[in-house]
């Protein structure tokens, strides 16, 4: 009997399905796939600024120009742009990470008015790049003197908008790692304690391993988010910054789309981005299979 | 002792995590000075300044409306083509799943800001800038929202659907009054996570709006940041007017969000 009512559901379900699916496949074709499939295009063509077609073959001229290949006009350095993302990349992820558990280890003690302490931690989540991005650019304001040069100076100016990033990131890192810390049995900090094992110690053998499903999925979202940065480069820098060292690659792109109507070059800048991340996700997609999972 | 000692960190930290915030406040109430101090004068605080900035910006109301209307349109239309969308995948068997599966996941890895140039020019040439449609249609379909709820429907034992064939439910009162009521919580994470980054966006907004009274607050506050830059009273005090309605969200639905995200993440 039921078996019989499988067979006869699958047979129905044919033509249904894809009345369910439509919508979104439609969405997807028109906003997802053959946007992208576009860009693909463009970036082998030089793009006509008023029609935006393609106009004449131009190979792979752009993708030579972004990885500095053959000649540069200009002096550009746009392989640069890349390795300011990694740079952004590895500044603020660690921090995120480390400062959210920091702080959710903190915030795991059971005591008294623990709660409000945890809403506090909690409440950079609630706040936009961009309004935070605003908040920030008055911190660094010159006219407040208290970091003055901080996005002036070339040294410091990426440094600068990665604290700022750090911040907005700690309160869904924190939430999320606090989650985690909680789904921990009780009974293995017991039986540590028993054993006698120090603080220390129950941190590296116990904690941090089970933790670590939920240290990749925060070391997942706040890395592809780093690369994806630019509401905080607009708002607090509004350049390639002092001596081009906060150009990342979404800024880079937003410049040769946005300001220098570029179509086909920033359609290559498009697919490296898309690529970079790409790489990244099946590094993370093989790290998946090595953490602890109990 | 040891208990002080916690106390002392937490305060510390809260405070350390708060300043930006408390420093943005303290600048909104400390009137229109081109020196503000660290903190203000508790004598001297100016609360006037949330109704100024409604004065000084008239635009600023408008820029909330459209924000909220933008906000929940995207949310509740990703919640219904997601829901529709999971439906088939979770539970159907039909030729060219795993093609349709493969779809999904491809949309997955393909950034945002990768499709945004043949996007813009997509929505310019329907004559869509300056108006609610652009800032909605195309976040309408989410890969993240469909595997999301995917997953939650997976978990409806496979008893309740052949009791609900046999007596003869049909497949879309299946879905709308056992499936949808029974996944409510991963339905409410899905809503909670596309109101708060459909509120956030800036990029897109940016390029598709030439218009003043089409902005959102967040392109809004930025370009009210840019011809405020005399004073600093104004700009913080807007910031802090647009900051309060996902404030708001996130502590009404915070646990939720967190037990859906983390389901797969936590649990393993």
């Amino acid at each position: 009997m039921g078996r019989m009512s499988v067979v006869r559901l699958s047979r129905k379900n044919d033509a249904a399905a894809w009345v369910y699916l439509a919508p979104a496949l439609v969405l997807f074709a028109l906003f997802t796939f053959w946007p992208f499939l576009r860009a693909l295009q463009l970036s082998f063509f030089l793009v006509d600024r008023n029609s935006f077609e393609p106009a004449k073959w131009f190979g792979l001229g752009y993708y030579a120009r972004i990885f500095n290949l053959g000649e540069t006009a200009l002096g550009d350095d746009w392989v640069r742009s890349i390795v300011t993302t990694f740079q952004f990349t590895l500044m603020v992820v660690p921090l995120t990470l480390v400062g959210a558990l920091a702080l959710a280890l903190l915030a795991a003690t059971k005591i008294k008015g623990i709660g409000v302490y945890r809403t506090i931690f909690t409440s950079s989540l609630a706040i936009s790049l961009a309004s935070a991005a605003v908040i920030w650019s008055l911190i660094y304001s010159p006219d407040l003197k208290f970091f003055d040069h901080a996005l002036t100076d070339k040294h410091s100016a990426l440094w600068a908008v990665a604290a700022m990033t750090v911040w907005t990131n700690l309160g869904f890192a924190f939430i999320v790692l606090l989650a985690g810390i909680q789904a921990i049995p009780k009974d293995l900090w017991e039986s540590a304690k028993i054993d006698g094992a120090g603080p220390r110690r129950t941190l590296w053998r116990i904690t941090l391993p089970l933790l670590s499903p939920t240290l990749l999925f925060l070391l997942i979202t706040s890395t592809i988010g780093s690369f994806q940065a630019f509401t905080q480069f607009k708002v607090l820098i509004d350049s390639v910054g002092p001596d081009q060292s906060t150009n990342v690659l979404v800024y880079a792109l937003f410049t040769a789309f946005w300001t220098e109507n570029n179509y086909g070059f920033a359609a290559a800048l498009s697919v490296v981005l898309f690529a970079l991340l790409l790489v990244l996700s099946l590094v993370q997609y093989r790290l998946d299979g090595r953490v602890h999972y109990q | 002792m040891k208990k002080a000692l916690l106390y002392g960190a937490l305060t510390a930290t809260a405070f350390a995590v708060l300043f930006p915030l408390l420093f943005s406040l303290s600048l909104a109430l400390q009137g229109e000075t081109v020196s503000p101090h660290l903190w203000p004068d508790p004598t001297k605080l100016d609360f006037g300044v949330f109704a100024q900035v409604f004065r000084k910006e008239p635009l600023l109301g408008r820029w909330m409306l459209n924000s909220w209307v933008v906000s929940v349109a995207v949310t509740a239309g990703q919640l219904l083509v997601s829901i529709l969308a999971a439906y088939p995948l979770a539970l159907f068997q039909f030729r060219g799943k795993s093609v349709v599966f493969f779809l999904f996941l491809a949309s997955f890895m393909v950034p945002w800001e990768s499709t945004i140039l043949p996007n813009y020019l997509t929505i310019a040439h329907w004559g869509w800038k300056d108006s609610y449609q652009a800032l909605i249609v195309p976040f309408l379909a989410t890969g993240f929202g469909i595997f999301l709820l995917r997953q939650a429907f997976l978990i409806v034992p496979a008893e309740l659907r052949e009791a609900a064939d046999m007596e003869g439910c049909g497949r879309s009162r299946f879905l709308w009054s056992i499936l949808v009521p029974l996944t409510k919580p991963a339905l409410a994470t899905l809503g909670i996570w596309a109101f708060l980054n459909t509120w956030n966006q800036y990029y897109w907004p940016l390029l598709v709006v030439d218009n003043p009274v089409w902005r959102t607050t967040q392109v809004g506050i930025t370009a009210f940041r840019s011809n405020e830059i005399a004073s600093y009273n104004l700009p913080m005090a807007a910031t802090i007017v647009v900051l309060l309605p996902t404030v708001l969200v996130l502590f009404a639905g915070q646990k939720q969000l967190v037990e859906g995200l983390t389901a797969g993440a936590v649990k393993g």
